[in-house]
């Protein structure tokens, strides 16, 4: 176990960018944190080493190894993605792909012995055909129209490459599961949270959920654990989706799901630019993820069971509307 | 306390405002000092309207749906085990199994004494009727039968597991996708597992075909069972092909619309086909198959997997045929 002395974060903007470089603040012997991106918010100012740096730019890869290389960081944590599919798709595969694609290479010459890339359990697809427990080796299948999820399963794929062409860099991409908390938003979590819920009719998967606490600790694990590869996060336990629905006091209205994503389509297309069956299919089939690779070699154990991280979302919702 | 005067002063205020109006005056909630002399002066026309507001179709559905003798798919799971299985569904669907099993297809059970008591097995038997009430019954057979009162899982089939309805259902009692991922974890803790290796193909053959074996799949879980050396017992179901009798399977049709059409002369009845037909059942167990001569090692071996897998058929059918001449009678 090496500690690194300087540790360089793209993306600050993101809720794991930004919450990773204020958990290693907390720490006065963690490492110098120098933060990538666009902007830097105002709360990490003075804090943090900042170099404003666009990934969608072509030039952005050497500049970035020039920054590494002068900092002389060792460890990478690449958390530059978009929270939810964007309309703009062209901008955000410029960003999420060719982005990734500028992090590595830059990695790659700047001598960086630590690679982590931020991923999501969702590039496994919701397929009738998974196993109950996907494992890390489980071909990544995302929806055909989930254009964002295909991004980031492309990415996944040229990490792996990057990784078998440079075996001196230990690469790490974690896949956590569907992750919630008072502080985190996603397009799963703004449809699951509605006052009503649509869902599709005669389905009830079973889900997990990670908090976004236990998530935080994930990421610092890895950064301090030498091991490299996959890794699947997700919180103690499982619970069908009703269940969850229910004790959040969520009123569920259920459509066969061929009438079901006509009827979300354009207001989900609007905000996302992707058609809602992409989505709905996360409604209908299990993609509960395996933890046991994270538990032994990361030595990951959730806080939160699946049922407290889905709880937190709603108290900390209860506490916000009556202080 | 603020509040609370606050409140009682814009009452009066509201009640005020309504008098001028030439309305009548909305009743003050009854606070809990004069609630006594508030009942006492109300007039029974209006208790029978406050009576009737109370009412709750939607509580008297909730408190209807929990004396069922059985489970709707409204009941909501507290707490489930990691492939889903509901324990309190399973218990509130238990009146009704019991009910298919002892009365609706009074299931003649033989054999149970020759089922080994270890921690994991595989249950192989045929596969028959278009819904998987031979998996329920048998795990039924077992957990009431055997000594270890344990109840084996079913391994169901894709379709089954992928389709609405059936799926969350199934689920609850139990029931966990046929693959070897999911096997390979169940029996590693120490599950015993029923399988029906004909699938859909044993499921929605047409009624000529009746108690005739199709060919096995899931060769790599019967592989698996014997590289984790779980005993594997063949199980003969007779009984099941005549719950939804299947006249025809229009192939054609079936292969324009992409999908399997199992036409049973109960589709006539409507919805009343999806009501088993009370045919007479006998469950039977055979002796674990005999593997001393297959190596664990070279299990995912083909030859060894079809070798096993021949054996496997071999057995489910010897015992069928032995339980169908036993049979007297359908019904």
């Amino acid at each position: 176990m090496t500690a690194a002395r300087c540790i360089a974060i793209t993306g600050l903007e993101t809720f794991e960018g930004r919450g990773l470089a204020e958990r290693l603040l907390e720490d006065p012997s963690s490492p110098r944190i120098v933060a990538l991106d666009v902007r830097l918010p105002s709360e990490l100012e003075g804090r943090v080493g900042y170099h404003p740096l666009d990934l969608s730019e072509a030039e952005a890869g050497p500049r970035l190894a020039e920054v590494l290389e002068k900092e002389g960081c060792e460890t990478v944590v690449h958390a530059a993605f978009l929270p939810r599919p964007t309309p703009d798709r062209e901008r955000a595969h410029e960003l999420e792909v060719a982005g990734s694609l500028r992090v590595m290479g830059a990695v790659a010459s700047a001598g960086v012995s630590k690679l982590v890339v931020i991923s999501t359990a969702q590039v496994y697809g919701a397929r009738a055909d998974n196993p109950a427990y996907l494992s890390e080796e489980h071909p990544l299948r995302p929806p055909e129209s989930a254009r964002a999820l295909r991004d980031r399963a492309q990415v996944e794929s040229l990490l792996r490459m990057f990784s078998e062409r440079h075996p001196q860099i230990a690469t790490l991409s974690l896949r956590p599961c569907w992750v919630v908390g008072p502080g985190y938003e996603s397009a799963a979590l703004c449809h699951l949270s509605a006052p009503r819920v649509r869902l599709p009719l005669g389905f009830d998967p079973l889900v997990q959920f990670l908090h976004e606490d236990d998530w935080l600790d994930a990421l610092v694990l890895a950064l301090r654990r030498n091991v490299r590869g996959a890794f699947n996060l997700a919180g103690r336990g499982t619970l069908p989706l009703s269940t969850l629905l229910r004790l959040a006091g969520r009123r569920v209205r259920k459509l066969p799901h061929p009438l079901l994503s006509p009827a979300t389509s354009l207001r989900w297309r609007g905000r996302t630019g992707e058609p809602a069956a992409a989505f709905y299919a996360y409604l209908r089939h299990g993609w509960l993820v395996d933890t046991a690779r994270a538990r032994a070699e990361l030595g990951f154990r959730p806080l939160y069971s699946t049922r407290e991280a889905w709880l937190s979302r709603f108290v900390g919702q209860r506490l916000r509307k009556y202080a | 306390m603020s509040d609370l005067q606050e409140l009682i002063a814009s009452v009066g205020a509201l009640r005020r405002t309504l008098e001028g109006r030439g309305e009548k005056a909305p009743r003050t909630p009854p606070a809990a000092e004069n609630s006594a002399e508030a009942s006492a002066s109300v007039d029974p026309s209006s208790a029978i309207f406050s009576r009737l507001s109370n009412v709750d179709p939607a509580r008297w559905l909730a408190r209807l749906r929990e004396r069922l003798p059985f489970p709707v798919p409204a009941d909501v799971s507290r707490e489930v085990d990691a492939f889903g299985l509901d324990p309190p569904y399973l218990e509130r669907a238990r009146p009704l199994l019991d009910f298919l099993f002892d009365r609706w297809w009074r299931v003649h059970v033989s054999g149970l004494d020759r089922v080994p008591d270890s921690a994991r097995m595989l249950l192989v038997a045929n596969r028959s009727g278009i819904l998987p009430y031979d998996g329920l019954m048998l795990a039924h057979a077992v957990e009431r039968g055997h000594r270890a009162q344990r109840r084996p899982r079913l391994l169901a089939a894709d379709k089954l597991m992928s389709g609405p309805f059936a799926q969350p259902m199934l689920r609850r009692l139990g029931a966990v996708r046929a693959c070897r991922e999911n096997a390979a974890r169940l029996f590693d803790e120490g599950e015993w597992l029923s399988l029906f290796p004909e699938g859909g193909r044993g499921a929605l053959k047409p009624y000529r075909q009746r108690y005739r074996l199709q060919r096995f799949e899931c060769g790599e879980i019967l592989s698996l069972a014997l590289r984790r050396r779980a005993p594997i017992v063949p199980v003969a179901i007779v009984g099941g092909e005549e719950i939804h009798p299947v006249a025809l399977r229009p192939e054609k049709l079936e292969r324009l619309l992409g999908t399997a059409l199992p036409l049973a002369p109960t589709l006539l009845l409507g919805p009343g086909a999806l009501v088993p037909l009370p045919s007479q059942w006998r469950i039977r167990f055979g002796s674990p198959l005999e593997v001393g001569d297959l190596d664990p090692a070279s299990a995912e071996d083909p030859l060894t997997a079809n070798r096993l897998s021949e054996r496997v058929r071999a057995a489910v059918g010897e015992l069928l045929e032995d339980e169908l001449e036993r049979r007297d009678s359908v019904w």
